[in-house]
């Protein structure tokens, strides 16, 4: 992080060396010529920066979308079994009616296994994004 | 219970809230920190913050009472309760993280490019969070009236003037802490008490009455229909993804990826909770039969330890109780009260620091007065209807603004107006039918076809009105998923 030292004219140094106003630096600091990279294309909205920010969208929709999806059937398993199976409303396991293990206890490990996947994935699918788009 | 050891406990966790107020107050000191704790805080004190906020009245008391009231069926919530934060963690953690906005009306502006539809969404946001504020301070009516016999509103009263002086004096740096600090004392105070009245229940020869049955020959079944059962899930999935007070909390991850491990540890924090109120209400059932009939079952995590325990040891848990379910009042209040007041303030008030004061102020004296001039439903259930609201107003907004680059101002404004409209009308006209009426369940649970109502509007219109999307749009698209680091944009 620079110190923005804008105000000043260009290759003058500042008239004494006071206290600066530190601000968000990268979107006013001078580019540094050369090769453009893709992070900076994805930055200035290039076309071929847009087409990686779409797919990486589109991924990570299609993640979240699978995920629950997964979730919503698990879910739905769990209904079936306590309201339309009988046999699993006359289980028991200690004196525990094997409906209440499965609502009271029994999701919880769902929702934490569906919740560790799916960020397991996320942060793949934006790895893969980072290698794509992040030149060695 | 005396009542001089639930006094006890009040004062201790009042005492307990204020100081880690102050001492959180010595290290807030600029506007950011005011609203959202500057970002710095990690993803462990985050995750008991969210989990301290999130878990209310509803949670603390209200499960067990609709256990008792309703058998397997009332397990129901507790599961939606957690896995609305799996919806949350899979569609809009980490964007709007990175969405960088402070308040939901902040993304609808920043995503619409559109001062209309930021007033449309602070609106919904502001009766989102009155209405949920509502129960908490039933329950605190609830818990002083069951505890120590003093009249309704002095419980009530204790949570304003608590959570307005917190909040007012500490911002939400504070409010951190004292929120983390909440989510482990509501645990301790459902666990342990909940450990001992098993293990004394276990062991001690007579301590379960002959005659006494945990789970009767036809509790093993849900007895709830299809459609409530549908409706409900869709409520509780979607809802907790609009709640305001949860979302402001996202702000104060560092970065998206944090947001998601911060997500994951609250999942495992609530799992870890609701084990217990379902203890409490299956005890309940046994053992505080009569409650079901007076209609005041949300009294039965208060009652239990001093009925099955005795004496001192009966005393202390019971003391345990009560300083958790002030506890839950007391976080999810605040936690409210701050996200409000960062919407009251910004948007009527200009910001600013002592406009977030008044603002706070304001949040909390309103749904005070509503309060006092109405009766208290059972807890979850209440809850329950404003989850069905946020799933039909604010859900469809982040889901289509995040995920759907057609989304329009015009979509957005129409299809929350229709879904608020819709849902609010059901409830009203719901509430004033006999429960018997056939259909009425379509009335009084919603969710099911306002959900999709609001949603098929706002893509409707959205693509009805191609000419207002945003012209930045492809430049905040980016900022919303690409992970931080390999983005060349400022990030705000």
């Amino acid at each position: 992080m620079s110190a923005s030292n804008a105000d000043s004219p260009e290759g003058l140094p500042p008239a004494r060396p006071g206290r600066v106003r530190v601000t968000a630096p990268r979107s006013t600091a001078r580019r540094v010529p050369g090769r453009t990279s893709v992070t900076q294309e994805v930055a200035e909205q290039s076309a071929v920066g847009e087409v990686f920010v779409r797919s990486l969208i589109r991924s990570q929709l299609r993640l979240a979308l699978i995920a629950s999806a997964g979730f919503v059937l698990a879910l739905a398993g769990c209904w079936v079994l306590v309201r339309w199976v009988p046999a699993v409303a006359d289980w028991r396991i200690l004196g525990v009616p094997a409906a209440w293990l499965l609502l009271g206890v029994g999701m919880y490990p769902v929702i934490g296994l569906c919740a560790w996947l799916y960020v397991r994935a996320a942060a793949r699918n934006e790895a893969r994004y980072r290698d794509l788009v992040e030149e060695p | 219970m005396s009542p001089a050891v639930a006094f006890l406990a009040l004062l201790l966790v009042s005492a307990a809230t204020v100081l880690i107020g102050v001492y959180g107050l010595r290290i807030s000191r600029t506007t950011s920190d005011f609203y959202v704790a500057s970002r710095t805080v990690p993803p462990w004190w985050n995750a008991s913050a969210i989990g301290g906020e999130y878990l209310s009245a509803a949670s603390f008391l209200g499960v067990a009472g609709l256990i008792v009231i309703s058998g397997l069926d009332g397990l129901w919530f507790p599961v939606g309760y957690t896995a609305g934060y799996l919806m949350l963690l899979f569609f809009v953690a980490a964007p709007l993280r990175r969405s960088g906005a402070y308040t939901i009306p902040d993304f609808a502006q920043a995503r619409l490019a559109s001062r209309r539809a930021r007033y449309v969404t602070s609106l919904l946001v502001v009766f989102v969070g009155w209405f949920y504020i509502v129960p908490q301070l039933h329950g605190a009516a609830l818990t002083i009236r069951t505890t120590t016999g003093l009249p309704s509103w002095v419980g009530a009263a204790a949570v304003v003037v608590i959570v307005g002086t917190t909040v007012v004096t500490g911002g939400m740096r504070s409010m951190t802490f004292v929120q983390a600090f909440q989510y482990w004392l509501k645990l301790t105070a459902l666990a342990v008490p909940a450990v001992i009245l098993l293990w004394h229940l276990g062991m001690t020869p007579g301590a379960v009455p002959a005659g006494t049955v945990l789970f009767g020959a036809d509790d093993g079944g849900s007895r709830l229909g299809a459609y409530q059962t549908v409706s409900l899930m869709v409520a509780l999935l979607f809802g907790t993804l609009g709640l305001p007070h949860v979302l402001v909390r996202f702000y104060t991850n560092p970065d998206g990826a944090t947001a998601r491990r911060t997500t994951l540890i609250v999942l495992g924090l609530l799992s870890v909770f609701y084990l217990f109120p379902t203890i409490y209400g299956v005890l309940g059932r046994a053992f505080l039969p009569g409650l079901a009939r007076t209609g005041s079952t949300d009294a039965t995590v208060l009652l239990l330890p001093g009925r099955l325990l005795g004496g001192p040891v009966g005393e202390v848990l019971s003391a345990l109780v009560v300083a958790g379910a002030f506890a839950a009042f007391l976080s999810t209040t605040s936690g409210l009260v701050v996200s409000l007041a960062g919407v009251i303030s910004q948007d009527l008030l200009g910001g600013g620091v002592r406009g977030f004061r008044i603002a706070a102020a304001g949040a909390a004296i309103v749904p005070f007065a509503v309060a006092m001039l109405t009766d208290s439903l059972a807890l979850a259930g209440s809850v329950g209807l404003v989850f069905a609201f946020t799933a039909s107003t604010v859900c469809p907004l982040l889901l289509l603004g995040i995920w759907w680059r057609g989304l329009t101002d015009v979509g957005a404004i129409a299809g929350m107006v229709t879904g608020g409209l819709l849902c609010a009308g059901a409830l009203l006209w719901g509430s004033r039918l006999d429960p018997g009426t056939p259909g009425v369940a379509l009335l009084t649970q919603p969710a099911a076809w306002t959900v999709p109502a609001a949603f098929t509007v706002m893509v409707l219109v959205s693509l009805a009105t191609p000419g207002r999307r945003n012209a930045h749009l492809g430049r905040f698209m980016a900022k919303l998923h690409v992970p931080e680091r390999s983005l060349g944009v400022p990030r705000g």
